[in-house]
């Protein structure tokens, strides 16, 4: 008797300790859900957006000392709007025919570069030590215990007294006003909306800007749950949202706000009995502390996989969009042999002239950041495969490098295993789980593989990197992941100008490798798949076989690469090079500069290690100017700006996914052939045409 | 001798309402069938079923004698079913030689990574030399480097039969192949399409709204009306009868 009490004491605990999550998720996924319904956007940047809003409220109430009103007025119900409208404004709208995929892309940039955008324009700087504050006075040292079973903190009443204010005005809008009924119809059917002479670029507008008050209120309200206010955490609040709305298939306002709840609910009931279980069954106890924040990937990962509806419920945007015109061919297809042999001589003698000074007068950290460029530009090949080649947007390739590096971690520092059969295994590893991964993954399509691959990442991210197996468990935390650079016959690779020769050669034979996979007949076989899949079946190809092992040659790739970036830096480093929201922005760069050629991937790499201090901090005109005395007063720049342009970068991908390198290389070729044929004209004596 | 294709008592319906009722079609090897009927009558939804991209409410599909109900589009592909799409279906990014060879390719099984990682995933010179004997046939020889893109919607008809004929089928399933096409350009594919059928030898089933193409090429005709079978036999005889006239041209006064 007394123990059914307790443990329906404890249920009663857990959905009030649930409750205020819980209902912050809730708002955010029925803005998510708004925002998808009326403009077909995916919002993955809609984290970006909140944390903008608890950024900013941040800095008015807690830098500047602003009383709460105003701050809140001016983060939430002015800034938060004003960012989804021109959103909407500048971005979405010109985006409506375009496909889900190429929306989602733009939206991943956008989250990478809005948060780096605030804080530039902003000066605003996150310092540990400095906790966000609740929308009301003394929120978290003031607790009320109504039932006498769980204490709710001062801002958790708030959290949930405001997100019930809010969607409760939410149902206000949609029953008793115009807009509100217009916004309904476009939810339901946009194309009928539209047909009935209802303006649904003002209606999508709305509900940006609404969508968009939702995610700035969720933001500041979720925000003193953080110790410091950092992007990455309001990302992974958006995958949450993301979850919560999944439950509710992304189409069903209310299913949303129930997906919210529950999700906040069963996060605290699991978190309340597991312990209790795990004490009974020793196996689960690993699971045990981990799996409450991995729980709304799991959810999401199941309700993806497991729930066919969901991919129904993607043909709900205009009737254009998915109509993707074929992205050009290749510029070097369409160059003449004098433009390609002129370009490669030069490609060959700029690099052959870069490494030798590199390796004859670069210092250390210059040394390291090549390196660092060489292993990425490796790494970012598998983005190629999988996205240039098979069309396919991943977000785990940072969970597939991230097996490679703990691996060698893992077999070299505590099985004394050789180090470079070690990366090895890792690759062949990350190889066997991407395919693993992409046998229920390849199944959904379009924009649900890269919400699938990003519920993957964060498991991993949650779960996996937490055990002694896989990311060293409490001993990592004392001495770090180590991982010990090998020695090859003569060749020491402790000094880094040696195992910059092998990562060099390490990314010569992979790109290669991936040249020969584009012109052979697995590369035509995808060319196949992603032209026509249906037609592609049709004279026997098999998709599922294609796929899985795109993906397999994906992760082995991206495994290998992440093992010798581990080498490099002598330790994992899981949290700054691998984990998903830092691995989101190698999606981005390669997406936005070419994902179609291995230029495309080396650029990317060395953007990503190079920009920064070449760039940014000036070195460039250092060497112009041949002093670093002279460098302008501006510099350094901000590193954030890298995020910046490149996050900025994705706008072009809706037009031109072939990426700015291979954009700027076709056209310049075309200029240089033109000037050719005029040249040729002029010779025979003919008039220019 | 078995028949190439047996479909028997094929249903399928969508939310309630009956696309195919109870469907009994069978061509016989070298046979060339048309499958003709008004727009909606469920043509391409059979063609569909009988392919595997649909699944059917129930019946089964036998090709040569073994039952392929259960097994997946491609898999029954390679079972020797080729087809044309009624809108055309064609992979952007690849010459015409290409769409052919990725066919021959995987025909023969003779891609695949390993080989592809050993700079030996490059086409044979035999597999090159079957694509452009096709290409020949089909006219398009001269073509066979063009960008896909670069091709007009009738070139674009004949690199899918090339692509389709590439895979040695022993049915051939034409989606009005003629749409898009003029008068000459039809002719020109029929006589093309009998050519082939004379060298390899395959069965052809037929959608068509062309009634001229219909009647001059095909030896049998089944006809379609809202789902149900309203008529077979000879091609002659089922485009003169009254009840086929009726579903089909709206019209029931005997011409000629």
């Amino acid at each position: 008797m007394t123990f059914a009490a307790s443990v329906g004491n404890d249920v009663l605990r857990a959905l009030l300790q649930g409750a205020p999550p819980g209902t912050v998720y809730a708002l955010i996924a029925l803005g998510f859900v708004l925002t998808y319904k009326t403009s077909g956007v995916f919002n993955l940047a809609f984290g970006a957006q909140a944390y903008i809003s608890a950024a900013m409220y941040f800095k008015a109430h807690v830098e500047w000392g602003w009383p709460i009103v105003p701050a809140l007025l001016v983060s939430v119900f002015l800034l938060a709007p004003a960012i989804g409208l021109v959103l909407e404004r500048v971005i979405f709208r010109h985006l409506r025919t375009g496909s889900s995929v190429a929306k989602l892309v733009v939206a991943l940039g956008l989250s990478v570069a809005l948060p780096n955008l605030f804080d530039v324009l902003a000066g605003f700087e996150a310092v540990a030590g400095r906790t966000p504050q609740g929308i009301v006075p003394d929120g978290a040292s003031v607790f009320y215990d109504p039932l006498g079973v769980y204490a709710f903190s001062r801002d958790e009443l708030a959290a949930i007294v405001v997100a019930v204010i809010g969607m409760v005005a939410l149902a206000g809008l949609f029953r008793f006003t115009a807009i509100g009924l217009q916004m309904r119809a476009v939810v339901e059917s946009p194309r009928m909306t539209e047909l009935n002479g209802i303006r649904a670029d003002r209606v999508s507008a709305v509900s940006w800007a609404l969508s968009s008050l939702f995610a700035g209120m969720a933001g500041v309200l979720i925000a003193p749950r953080f110790n410091t206010l950092a992007a990455p955490d309001f990302f992974n609040l958006v995958v949450v949202a993301i979850a919560a709305a999944a439950l509710g298939r992304l189409v069903s306002l209310p299913r949303a706000l129930i997906g919210g709840l529950g999700l906040g609910t069963s996060i605290a009931l699991v978190n309340t009995f597991l312990p209790r279980w795990s004490n009974d069954h020793a196996w689960l106890r690993p699971f045990q502390e981990n799996l409450t924040p991995a729980m709304p990937f799991v959810v999401l990962f199941g309700v993806l996989v497991l729930w066919p509806a969901i991919r129904q419920a993607r043909e709900t945007t205009d009737p254009l969009s998915g109509v993707e015109p074929p992205p050009p061919s290749l510029a070097a297809a369409s160059r003449s042999a004098f433009l390609t042999i002129g370009t490669r001589v030069f490609a060959v003698v700029f690099l052959a002239g870069a490494g030798l000074v590199v390796m004859t007068r670069a210092d250390a950290s210059w040394l390291f950041l090549v390196t660092q460029a060489v292993i990425l530009s490796t790494i970012y090949l598998s983005i190629t495969v999988i996205t240039g080649f098979a069309g396919q947007i991943s977000l785990c390739q940072g969970t597939f490098a991230a097996i490679g590096g703990f691996t060698v971690f893992q077999l070299a520092d505590r099985q004394n295993m050789s180090v470079l059969l070690a990366a090895l295994i890792g690759a062949s590893i990350a190889a066997v789980v991407g395919a693993v991964l992409s046998l229920p993954v390849l199944r959904l399509g379009g924009i649900w593989v890269a919400i699938a691959t990003l519920a993957f990442a964060y498991f991993f991210d949650a779960v996996m990197v937490k055990f002694s197996w896989v990311g060293g468990g409490n001993t990592s935390l004392l001495q770090g992941t180590r991982v010990p650079r090998p020695t090859v016959g003569p060749w020491d690779m402790a000094n880094d100008r040696t195992f910059l020769v092998l990562a060099v050669l390490v990314f010569v034979v992979v790109s290669i490798a991936v040249i020969q996979i584009r012109e052979g007949s697995v590369g035509r076989t995808l060319r196949a798949l992603r032209g026509s899949e249906l037609a592609a079946e049709s004279i026997g190809i098999s998709p599922a076989r294609a796929r899985i092992t795109a993906f397999a040659i994906s992760a082995f790739i991206a495994g290998l690469g992440g093992a010798l970036l581990s080498i490099h830096q002598q330790n994992v480093n899981y949290g700054s090079n691998f984990a998903p929201f830092a691995a989101l922005f190698w999606l981005v760069l390669v997406v936005s500069l070419g994902s179609r050629t291995v230029e495309g991937a080396a650029q990317a790499g060395a953007a990503y290690a190079l920009f920064d201090a070449i760039l940014l901090k000036g070195a460039l005109f250092g060497w112009l100017l041949r002093g670093a005395d002279r460098i302008p007063g501006i510099f350094p720049i901000s590193a954030k700006w890298r995020f910046i342009l490149f996050g900025l970068g994705t706008l072009q991908f809706a037009r031109h996914p072939e990426g700015l390198v291979e954009l700027n290389k076709r056209r310049a070729a075309a200029r240089v052939e033109a000037v050719r044929a005029r040249r040729a004209a002029r010779r025979q004596g003919e008039p220019v045409g | 001798m078995t028949s190439v294709l047996e479909a028997r008592d094929i249903r399928k319906s969508f939310a309630g309402i009956v696309a195919l009722r109870d469907l009994d079609v069978t061509v016989e090897a070298g046979e060339r069938v048309a499958l003709i009927g008004p727009n909606g009558a469920g043509k391409t939804t059979f063609f569909n079923c009988v392919l595997g991209v649909l699944r059917p409410d129930r019946g089964t599909v036998r090709l040569n004698g073994e039952d392929v109900s259960d097994l997946r589009v491609h898999e029954r592909a390679r079972r020797g079913i080729g087809r044309t799409f009624q809108r055309i279906e064609l992979f952007a990014e690849s010459s015409v030689r290409e769409h052919l060879l990725i066919a021959e390719q995987t025909r023969r099984g003779s891609g695949g990574l390993w080989k592809d990682l050993l700079g030996r995933g490059r086409p044979s010179s035999e597999e090159v030399a079957m694509c452009d004997a096709v290409l020949e046939l089909l006219g398009l020889g001269d073509l066979a480097e063009e960008p896909i893109e670069h091709l007009s919607l009738g070139k674009g008809r004949l690199v899918e039969v090339g692509r389709a004929l590439m895979t040695q089928p022993r049915l051939l399933l034409l989606d009005e192949p003629s749409s898009g096409l003029d008068r000459e350009e039809t002719a020109d594919l029929a006589r093309t399409l009998r050519v082939a059928q004379d060298d390899q030898g395959f069965a052809i089933l037929l959608v068509e709204h062309d009634v001229e193409l219909v009647a001059s090429f095909t030896e049998r005709a089944y006809v379609l009306d809202f789902g149900c079978m309203i008529a077979q036999g000879p091609t002659n005889d089922v485009l003169r009868s009254d009840i086929v006239r009726q579903a089909y041209f709206g019209d029931v006064e005997p011409r000629r």
